[in-house]
């Protein structure tokens, strides 16, 4: 696989579990445009942890999952009463006030003579974890995979929990949800600091797959591209989300020829879609009407004995 | 379901695992010096060199890419491959960037060292020059 | 102590654009019940007209300041028409997103057509900034002011006196019950459109001409101060547009003398998170319920 692949790759990786923070808020009903700050919180402690204390990676990781989840639970307690727009731009201001943080922080350490650590609006360089370690780039894409196919089986899981109904439910309209006696603020709260540490392992991630991180990188773009990933892809499953980071990053790259023009052809395609499906493409029709006809096929598929049964004396035109 | 769960988890915590080779690495230095070639391509000078030692790196396959901080992961420049010049440890590539503005340069080392050196620049039309954190407006000057 | 007025004066000064921006803001707020994230960019591509003439034809500051309002109406409308026409009743979030798509299309437009780090704009006023005893007070900076309360009392009477206004009034109170008098209201949110990009357009007038130059950053940076203004006066409050921008132009100006420009911005953020914690209606806004229909 060649470098530029593997590359284009992890992003779409690194991305994808940002996507997936904003799109489990959406889940729950609530917009966020400040995932980004956990995405950051994630990718600073992880960076940290490895560069200036010497950590293994996978604790890192952890580390940063786990600072950012925590964050994000200080942060989901006082925006409890706030919904719809004002919760949006609460999260925003949040987003933002990170940043900034970031731009003024400073920790650095000396290591074999050389100054390591975030240096404020001059970033945090030198996260050499995966050459220190010999990891390769195809290793890591592995890796970034790996963590990626982990949690999108957690969300598959989730669909088909209680915990996932009691979310879309919350999502549906909190007011139900509270009068079936589901404690809504205690499952907001759980679902932002899930969410947070989502955005923290993405975080963890990019540290190491970049090395190299300042507070420019995790503006407000990221954070409403993210939340467009998911309206875009479909909010009828954690598939959507992935669905529109392959289509911003993998498609659109591979369009060389309209390099310039990227923003304004995907802007374009964004908006138009959106006034035709505004719930994205893979929303919650879509899967349903996939389900049912999946259903519908496995059904034909037994009886017509294609697929012979044990004790099945009426196994007719198959394969023996 | 459970299975599938348990064969995912392994996985991940084995990718994880198996990540953990210690290995003390030659790190490099490099000086970068670019010029606008064509519309939004560059010609660049790359000068490697160790960064304990300064003595030059040459014989080193040097990958160059870019990614626009502004933008994290947005934006995929195919890596170039620098050719080295007569001079040990310089490398020529000539790159193609999508849009003018701040880039992070990626110089990817590998061959006899393995390494990567990022080098902010800011890239305009007729010029190369650092990236200086940019100035919100409203800035009042009295 | 001196630092402190001198300051706050200030802070009136560019508050006042702040409350036109916001003023925009919420008028499209108010209409819509949506958020128009590419207020800011249709302004930055009024600027980017404005700059272009002033560029190659030398024109003045009146002629530059048309030339932004009509880059910002023409801007405005096409988001209009792209992001908030076309989309149906609930589909708050789309349109939001549909916007923010926007937005980057029309960064990257103008970034292609004048691909610069900066671009100049003509003064205001090039005379020597007046002295009322220890206070220094900038020539620019007082006609920004008077140009600011002079549009906000335009505004205020549009809204408030005028035939079109109280259909506007009612669309903002009440968007069926408009419908059912009679009040064609697609017709008339795009008019606010408009109207609304226009203030817009000359309040970033007012920024660029003081600032003296216009980048890409300007797009972002009039939306978010449009949008914390608006939200500390009140979302969907006109007056509190106004209170919310001259109040945060004078936080932001002490943040900055004593703190510097990052702290600034922090503390920006800061009061506007409170505010949203403590009083989500804003210093003058109506009921705390969220105005945006109920999940898209």
């Amino acid at each position: 696989m060649d470098d530029y692949l593997i590359g284009v790759l992890s992003n779409i990786g690194v991305i994808s579990f940002v996507a997936l923070s904003a799109y489990l808020l959406l889940l729950t009903g609530e917009i966020s445009f400040g995932q980004q700050g956990f995405f950051a919180i994630g990718a600073y402690a992880a960076g940290i942890a490895t560069a200036l204390w010497g950590w293994s990676l996978t604790t890192a990781l952890v580390w940063g999952a786990a600072v950012s989840g925590s964050a994000a639970l200080l942060v989901g307690v006082p925006t409890l009463r706030l919904h719809g727009l004002y919760f949006a731009i609460a999260t925003l201001a949040f987003a933002e006030m990170v940043r900034i943080l970031f731009e003024l922080f400073r920790y650095q350490i000396s290591i074999d003579g050389e100054l390591i650590g975030p240096n404020g609006t001059d970033g945090f360089r030198n996260i050499r974890y995966i050459f220190d370690h010999n990891i390769d780039a195809f290793q890591f894409l592995l890796l970034i995979y790996s963590l990626l196919a982990a949690t999108m089986l957690a969300f598959m899981l989730l669909e088909r929990s209680r915990l996932g109904v009691i979310f879309r439910m919350i999502g549906q309209d909190e007011t139900l949800a509270e009068l079936q006696g589901i404690p809504v603020a205690r499952y907001r709260v759980l679902a932002a600091g899930i969410a947070g540490m989502l955005a923290g392992i993405g975080g963890g991630l990019y540290a190491h797959l970049t090395t190299y991180v300042e507070p420019r990188i995790f503006d407000i773009m990221l954070g409403v591209h993210s939340l467009a990933y998911g309206l875009i892809g479909g909010l009828g499953t954690a598939l959507g989300p992935l669905l529109g980071v392959l289509i911003d990053i993998g498609l659109l790259e591979s369009i060389r020829a309209l390099a310039g023009y990227r923003m304004i052809i995907f802007g374009g395609l964004v908006a138009m879609l959106l006034i035709v499906r505004p719930r994205g493409l893979l929303d919650e029709v879509v899967v349903h009407k996939i389900g049912r006809g999946w259903r519908r096929v496995a059904l034909w598929v037994r009886r017509s004995g294609l697929k012979p049964r044990a004790n099945n004396a009426r196994a007719t035109g198959g394969p023996p | 379901m459970r299975s599938v769960a348990h064969a995912m988890t392994t996985l991940a915590m084995l990718a994880l695992c198996g990540l953990e080779a210690a290995h003390a690495q030659v790190r490099a230095k490099a000086e970068v010096s670019c010029r606008p070639a064509e519309k939004l391509q560059y010609d660049c000078i790359i000068k490697l060199a160790n960064s304990r030692t300064s003595e030059p790196l040459s014989g080193l396959t040097l990958m160059v890419g870019a990614d626009m901080p502004s933008m994290p992961a947005a934006h995929n420049v195919r890596p170039v491959k620098a050719t080295e010049e007569q001079d040990k440890g310089t490398y020529r590539a000539r790159i193609a960037l999508e849009m003018y503005g701040d880039w992070a340069l990626r110089l990817e080392l590998s061959g006899a060292v393995r390494d990567r050196v990022v080098k902010l620049l800011r890239f305009e039309s007729d010029r190369v020059g650092e990236a200086t954190p940019t100035q919100a407006p409203g800035r009042h000057r009295h | 102590m001196i630092d402190l007025i001198q300051n706050t004066v200030d802070g009136v000064m560019i508050g006042s654009s702040y409350g036109l921006l916001a003023l925009g803001f919420t008028l499209i707020f108010g209409v819509m019940r949506r958020l128009d994230l590419a207020y800011g960019p249709s302004i930055m591509i009024g600027g980017y007209f404005g700059t272009l003439l002033y560029l190659h034809y030398g024109a003045g500051p009146f002629a530059v300041a048309i030339a932004v309002v009509i880059g910002a109406v023409i801007a405005g409308i096409y988001v209009e028409r792209l992001c908030f026409a076309p989309m149906k009743a609930g589909a708050a979030i789309a349109s939001m997103v549909s916007s923010f798509a926007i937005w980057m299309q029309l960064e990257q437009a103008a970034i292609l057509v004048l691909p610069r780090h900066t671009y100049p704009f003509p003064p205001l006023a090039t005379a020597a900034p007046l002295e009322f005893g220890p206070f220094l007070v900038r020539v620019d900076h007082l006609i920004m002011l008077a140009c600011a309360l002079a549009l906000a009392a335009a505004v205020h009477i549009a809204l408030y006196r005028t035939r079109f206004g109280l259909a506007l009034r009612a669309i903002i109170g009440n968007p069926v019950a408009a419908h059912l008098v009679g009040i064609n209201v697609r017709t008339a949110v795009l008019l606010a459109f408009a109207g609304a990009s226009a203030v817009g357009g000359a309040a970033g007038f007012l920024v660029l001409a003081v600032d003296q130059q216009v980048t890409p950053m300007f797009g972002m940076w009039a939306t978010l101060k449009g949008l914390i203004a608006m939200m500390i006066g009140g979302l969907g409050s006109v007056p509190g547009a106004v209170v919310g921008g001259l109040l945060l132009g004078i936080v932001e100006a002490n943040s900055q003398w004593y703190f510097g420009p990052q702290i600034r911005d922090l503390v920006a953020y800061v009061v506007l998170f409170a505010f949203l914690v403590v009083r989500p209606q804003g210093l003058l806004g109506s009921a705390p319920e969220p105005a945006m229909p109920p999940k898209a």
